[in-house]
C-alpha cells in the first residue's frame, strides 16, 4: 500500500512538472466593445463598485486561506452566488456596477506556487516550514502568512520567494491568466471589470500602498506586467512605470493610495522624501498620477482623527486600533505622525504647499473600497465576510485578533476593530471602463462606509434655494461645478453650494449633511470647520440649541441587531452659502453625510451566534459618506 | 555539447519527465519486495542535470564540481530518507502528505475543464435550460415624483398631487438625487435605486396613468408607467460570453465534484456509531 501511494506521488509530481507551463484560456474571445454604449451628456446615475479587491492570487490572501480565483470574485460582484473559501454560500443582494481586481503585484501567486510546489523541490528551511504549516490547515496557514508578512517587514524574505527572475516569470503568467478572466467578465453598459493591481509599497511596516487601475482594453494592458515594489521606498518608480505605459500604448492609468492611517505620517508629507521642500515638479507629477485616494476601508477610516480635529465631534470613526501603530505593527505611531496620515489634513497641507510653491500635490478626490482578501466585495455590516478568509463568519471572529492565532501584541489590533467598509461611488456617463475612469480623473466620485447613499454636490456663485424647485442637476452642471471641480474667482460675495443626499433604499435614514471647509490664511496657517447644513427635523424637534444640532437619537436594538427608520430623514437637500468666505484665501469644501445609528457587523454576529461580548466592543455606529472636495483658488 | 547544456536541455524535455515518471513507478512497483530497484539509487546525467538546473535557478550560475558533489550527496540522502520513510509508512497519517495528495488530484480534475472550449450546441442547451436567466430583464419606462418620507402628512399630500398630475399639471415633489424619468430601466436597476418593494409595486400599475402613492425604500412616490418591454429571447450571439463564463464555472465545479464522487464509489465509508 505504501508503495502504491509512493508511486502515485512520484507520478503526480512528474505530471505537475510537465503541465505547469500550459497556458490556460489562451484562445478566449475578447470582451465586448464599449463603442456600442452611448455616454449621457452628464452623469445621471451613480455607479457602485469596489476598486480594491484581492483573490487567491494575492500572496497574503492565499495564505490566509482564500481559495477563490479572480473568476469567483467577478461572479460574486456581478451578483452570482459563489461558495466562499470556508464553504459558505454567498451572494450580493445588490450586484455592483464595477470591480477592480487588485492582487498584490509583489509575489503575485507566489504563496499558491509554494503551496503547489513539489515538497522535494523546496530546499530553503523557512520555505519548507511555511509549506508544511500551510498544508496543516487553517491555523497553520494563518501562522505561515503572519510569518511571511513579518519577513517582508524585516526584509528577511527567503530568496526562493522573492527571486526577481523567478517572480517575474510567475507574475507574467498569472497576470495574463487574470487579464483573460477579467476581460471575459467585462460587459460594457452592465458590469465593468477593470484591469489593475496593487503596488504594495512599504517602508518597514509603513503603508504606502497604491492601487493601479488601467482605463484600457486587454490589447494595451497585456503589453505590460504589474510592477514589483519590493526594493522601492517611494512611489517615483511607479509613476515612471505609468508614464512609460501611457507613452508606449497611448493608454491611460491612474493610482489610488490607500490607508494613509497606517503610514505613520508618510502618505501625505510636507517635505519630499529626503526632507527637502516639495518642488512644483514633484507636486504636479503626484497630482497627475494620483487623482483619487481611498478614504475608508476594512482597515479603518482615514478621513479625520480626533487629535487633528478636536472640534469635530464626529471625527474618529473607525480610527480606534488603527492609530497606534503602522500596518505591520513594527513602529508605534507618534502624535506628530497623524497629520500626514489623514485625508482632511492632507487636503489642507496640499493648499499650504500650493501657497508656498504654486502647485497642490494633494488635490485628490475620494472613494471607499473594501480591500477584502476573501474575493468577496462585501461592504455592508449585515453581509460582512471579513478582511480575509481566516475571519470569515464564525462564532469567534468577533473576539479573535486581526490574524487569529497570533497575539494582539504581535498583530496590533483585534478583529472587531475592522470596519465593514466601504464602497466607491462614481458619477460616470456610462457603465464602461472609459467613463468610470474619466470620472475618477475629474474626481467626480465619493466614498461611503458601505451604505449606497446618493450624494450630489455642486458649487457655484449664484445658486439659490429656488434652484431646488427646478431641474437643479442641470443647473448644477451648467452654472456650477460638481464634486472634484474648481471654483474660479467670479468677483461675487460668496460661493453657494447645492447639496442633496438620499438614503440607501435598504438602509438607515440620514441624520445630517455637513460641509467640511478647510482654508489657509495669509499667515500660512491651515484651518478647518465643520458646518451642519441640513438635518432631519431641523425646524421641529431638532432646532439648533446653543449653536449645536441636537443628536438624532438612536433606535438600535442590539439584542436583535435591528433599527427603526422612525428618526432621521430619507433625503436632505439644501443650498448652502459659505457665511465666512474670504475671496483672498484658498479653500476646499467637501460634504460628509451621516446616517442614523445602525448595528455594526459585530452586533449581527452577536445575535446570529448568541455571543456575550466585552462592553468595549462597539455594537452600533453612524455610517457615513464623504464626497470629493470642490476647491476655491483666489485669482 | 557539455554536461551543463545537456542537463539544461534535458530538464526541459517533457519526454524526460515522462520517462522519469515511468522509471519512478517502475522503481516502486516492480518486483516488490524486496527488490533491487527500490534499493538502487541511480545518479545519472538526467539526475545531475536536474540538480544543476535547480541550483542555477536559485543562484543564477552553474555549480562548481565540488558543489555538484554536494548536490549529489544531498540527493542520495534525500532518496534514502524518502524511501526509508515510505517503507516505514511514515507518509501514512501525515497531514501534510495527505493534503498535498488531495490537492494534486483536485487540480488534475479541474485542469481539463479550465482549458476546455464548449461547442455552440452545449452553450445553446445551457440557454434553453434557463432562458429567463439570459434574456434581457423586463424593461420599464416611467415617470415618478418623489414626495419624501412615508408619513401621514405626505400621504395626504399625495392625494392632492395625484389629482394635479391627472389634470395635466406639474408637481415638483421633494428635491433629491433621484431621476424623475427612467427610460427602459431593468428590474435590478430600479431595485438598486428604489428598493425591491417599489419594483414589485409598479409591476401591477396600469400603463399611462399617474398612480400612487407607491411606497419605496425611500418614502412615497407618484408614478406613471408609460411602457413595459417584455424580455427578449436570448440569442447565443448576444450572450455568448456570459453563457461561456457560466458554462466554465459549472464545468469546473462539476469536474471537482464528479472526480470525488467517482473515487468515493470505490470506498466503503463506515462511520462508527457513538457508544
Amino acid at each position: 500500500m505504501n508503495k502504491v501511494l509512493g508511486a502515485a506521488a512520484l507520478l503526480l509530481g512528474a505530471t505537475a512538472l510537465t503541465s505547469c507551463d500550459r497556458i490556460k484560456h489562451a484562445m478566449r474571445g475578447g470582451s465586448a466593445s464599449e463603442a456600442a454604449i452611448k455616454d449621457s451628456a452628464y452623469p445621471e446615475k451613480v455607479l457602485w463598485g469596489d476598486t480594491h479587491l484581492h483573490t487567491a492570487n494575492s500572496v497574503d490572501a492565499f495564505g490566509f486561506g482564500n481559495r477563490l480565483p479572480p473568476e469567483e470574485a467577478l461572479r460574486f460582484a456581478r451578483g452570482e452566488e459563489v461558495k466562499s473559501s470556508t464553504g459558505v454560500a454567498a451572494k450580493l443582494a445588490r450586484p455592483l456596477d464595477f470591480l477592480v481586481v487588485t492582487d498584490h503585484s509583489e509575489g503575485l501567486g507566489s504563496t499558491k506556487a509554494l503551496y503547489d510546489a513539489p515538497r522535494m523541490m523546496i530546499s530553503d528551511k523557512t520555505l519548507l516550514r511555511w509549506y508544511d504549516l500551510m498544508h496543516e490547515g487553517t491555523k497553520g496557514s494563518l501562522q505561515a502568512t503572519a510569518e511571511i508578512l513579518d519577513a517582508r517587514a524585516h526584509n528577511t524574505m527567503p530568496p526562493g520567494l522573492n527571486d526577481p527572475a523567478k517572480a517575474a516569470t510567475r507574475t507574467h503568467k498569472i497576470w495574463n491568466q487574470s487579464l483573460a478572466t477579467v476581460d471575459d467578465y467585462n460587459e460594457p453598459g452592465k458590469f465593468t471589470a477593470f484591469f489593475g493591481f496593487e503596488y504594495t509599497l512599504m517602508q518597514g511596516g509603513n503603508n504606502l500602498h497604491r492601487n493601479v487601475i488601467f482605463r484600457d482594453g486587454i490589447d494595451k494592458v497585456e503589453t505590460v506586467d504589474p510592477l514589483d515594489p519590493t526594493t522601492e521606498l517611494w512611489p517615483d518608480k511607479l509613476w515612471d512605470y505609468m508614464d512609460s505605459y501611457e507613452k508606449s500604448t497611448g493608454g491611460k492609468v491612474l493610482a489610488i493610495p490607500h490607508n494613509g492611517n497606517l503610514s505613520n505620517g508618510l502618505m501625505w508629507m510636507m517635505t519630499d522624501p529626503k526632507g527637502g521642500p516639495i518642488t512644483a515638479e514633484y507636486a504636479r507629477r503626484r497630482a497627475a498620477h494620483e487623482p483619487v485616494a481611498e478614504i475608508t476601508q476594512i482597515k479603518g477610516d482615514s478621513e479625520a482623527h480626533p487629535f487633528l480635529s478636536p472640534n469635530d465631534e464626529f471625527a474618529g470613526f473607525g480610527t480606534a486600533g488603527w492609530d497606534q501603530n503602522n500596518l505591520l505593527n513594527t513602529q508605534p505611531t507618534k502624535p506628530g505622525d497623524l497629520a500626514g496620515s489623514y485625508v482632511r489634513e492632507a487636503l489642507k497641507r496640499g493648499m499650504l504647499l500650493e501657497q508656498r510653491m504654486g502647485v497642490n500635490p494633494y488635490k485628490f478626490g475620494v472613494i471607499g473600497s473594501t480591500d477584502s482578501h476573501t474575493s468577496l466585495a462585501t461592504g455592508d455590516d449585515n453581509n460582512y465576510f471579513g478582511k480575509h478568509a481566516g475571519v470569515e463568519p464564525s462564532n469567534h471572529r468577533a473576539t479573535d485578533t486581526f490574524v487569529p492565532g497570533m497575539s494582539v501584541e504581535r498583530v496590533g489590533r483585534m478583529n472587531w476593530q475592522s470596519l465593514a467598509s466601504g464602497y466607491a461611488a462614481v458619477w460616470a456617463t456610462s457603465n464602461t471602463r472609459h467613463a468610470i475612469f474619466d470620472a475618477m480623473m475629474r474626481k467626480e466620485v465619493y466614498g461611503t462606509t458601505g451604505p449606497r447613499m446618493t450624494v450630489r454636490f455642486f458649487g457655484g456663485w449664484d445658486f439659490t434655494a429656488d434652484d431646488l424647485k427646478g431641474d437643479w442637476v442641470k443647473a448644477g452642471y451648467t452654472r456650477g461645478v460638481p464634486m472634484g471641480g474648481d471654483l474660479k474667482p467670479a468677483g461675487k460675495a460668496a460661493p453657494s453650494f447645492i447639496v442633496s443626499a438620499l438614503k440607501d433604499p435598504v438602509d438607515g435614514n440620514l441624520d445630517r449633511v455637513q460641509v467640511v471647509k478647510g482654508w489657509v490664511d495669509k499667515a500660512g496657517q491651515a484651518h478647518e470647520k465643520v458646518f451642519d447644513v441640513v438635518w432631519s427635523e431641523m425646524d421641529g424637534k431638532r432646532k439648533l440649541a446653543g449653536g449645536k444640532v441636537p443628536a438624532v437619537g438612536d433606535t438600535v436594538d442590539t439584542a436583535t441587531a435591528t433599527f427603526q427608520n422612525s428618526i432621521g430623514a430619507p433625503e436632505l437637500s439644501t443650498v448652502w452659502t459659505d457665511p465666512e468666505f474670504d475671496p483672498a484665501t484658498r479653500a476646499f469644501y467637501y460634504v460628509r453625510v451621516l446616517m442614523i445609528p445602525t448595528p455594526t457587523w459585530i452586533d449581527y454576529d452577536m445575535v446570529k451566534y448568541k455571543l456575550t461580548l466585552d462592553p468595549q466592543i462597539p455594537l452600533k455606529q453612524q455610517e457615513r459618506g464623504y464626497t470629493s472636495a470642490i476647491w476655491y483658488t483666489p485669482g | 555539447m557539455d554536461l551543463k547544456t545537456l542537463g539544461r536541455r534535458l530538464i526541459k524535455e517533457p519526454l524526460v519527465h515522462f520517462l522519469l515518471a515511468g522509471i519512478a513507478v517502475f522503481w516502486v512497483l516492480s518486483g516488490r519486495p524486496p527488490d533491487l530497484g527500490e534499493r538502487r539509487i541511480v545518479v545519472d546525467q538526467v539526475v545531475v542535470g536536474a540538480l544543476a538546473q535547480r541550483y542555477y535557478d536559485s543562484f543564477h550560475r552553474m555549480p562548481s564540481p565540488d558543489e555538484i558533489d554536494g548536490l549529489i550527496r544531498d540527493y542520495v540522502a534525500d532518496q534514502v530518507y524518502y524511501r526509508e520513510a515510505l517503507r516505514l509508512g511514515l507518509d501514512q497519517g501525515d497531514e501534510v502528505v495527505v493534503r498535498r495528495m488531495r490537492r494534486k488530484l483536485e487540480s488534475m480534475a479541474v485542469a481539463d475543464a479550465e482549458s476546455a472550449e464548449p461547442g455552440d450546441a452545449e452553450l445553446q442547451a445551457l440557454i434553453d435550460k434557463d432562458p429567463a436567466h439570459y434574456s434581457t430583464d423586463p424593461q420599464t419606462t416611467l415617470d415618478q415624483v418623489y414626495l419624501g418620507a412615508d408619513t401621514p402628512q405626505n400621504r395626504a399630500l399625495a392625494d392632492a398631487g395625484l389629482a394635479q398630475l391627472r389634470q395635466g399639471q406639474t408637481v415638483s415633489g421633494v428635491p433629491a438625487p433621484l431621476p424623475t424619468h427612467l427610460d427602459k430601466a431593468s428590474a435590478s436597476d430600479i431595485s438598486g435605486q428604489f428598493g425591491d418593494e417599489f419594483t414589485l409595486a409598479i409591476r401591477a400599475l396600469p400603463l399611462g396613468q399617474w398612480q400612487g402613492p407607491v411606497a419605496s425604500g425611500l418614502g412615497l412616490h407618484l408614478v406613471r408607467v408609460t411602457a413595459r418591454d417584455a424580455p427578449t429571447r436570448p440569442t447565443l450571439a448576444a450572450v455568448r460570453q456570459r453563457v461561456t463564463n457560466d458554462w466554465r464555472a459549472a464545468a469546473i465545479q462539476k469536474a471537482q465534484g464528479q472526480a470525488y464522487a467517482d473515487m468515493l464509489k470505490g470506498y466503503d465509508v463506515v462511520i462508527a456509531p457513538v457508544k
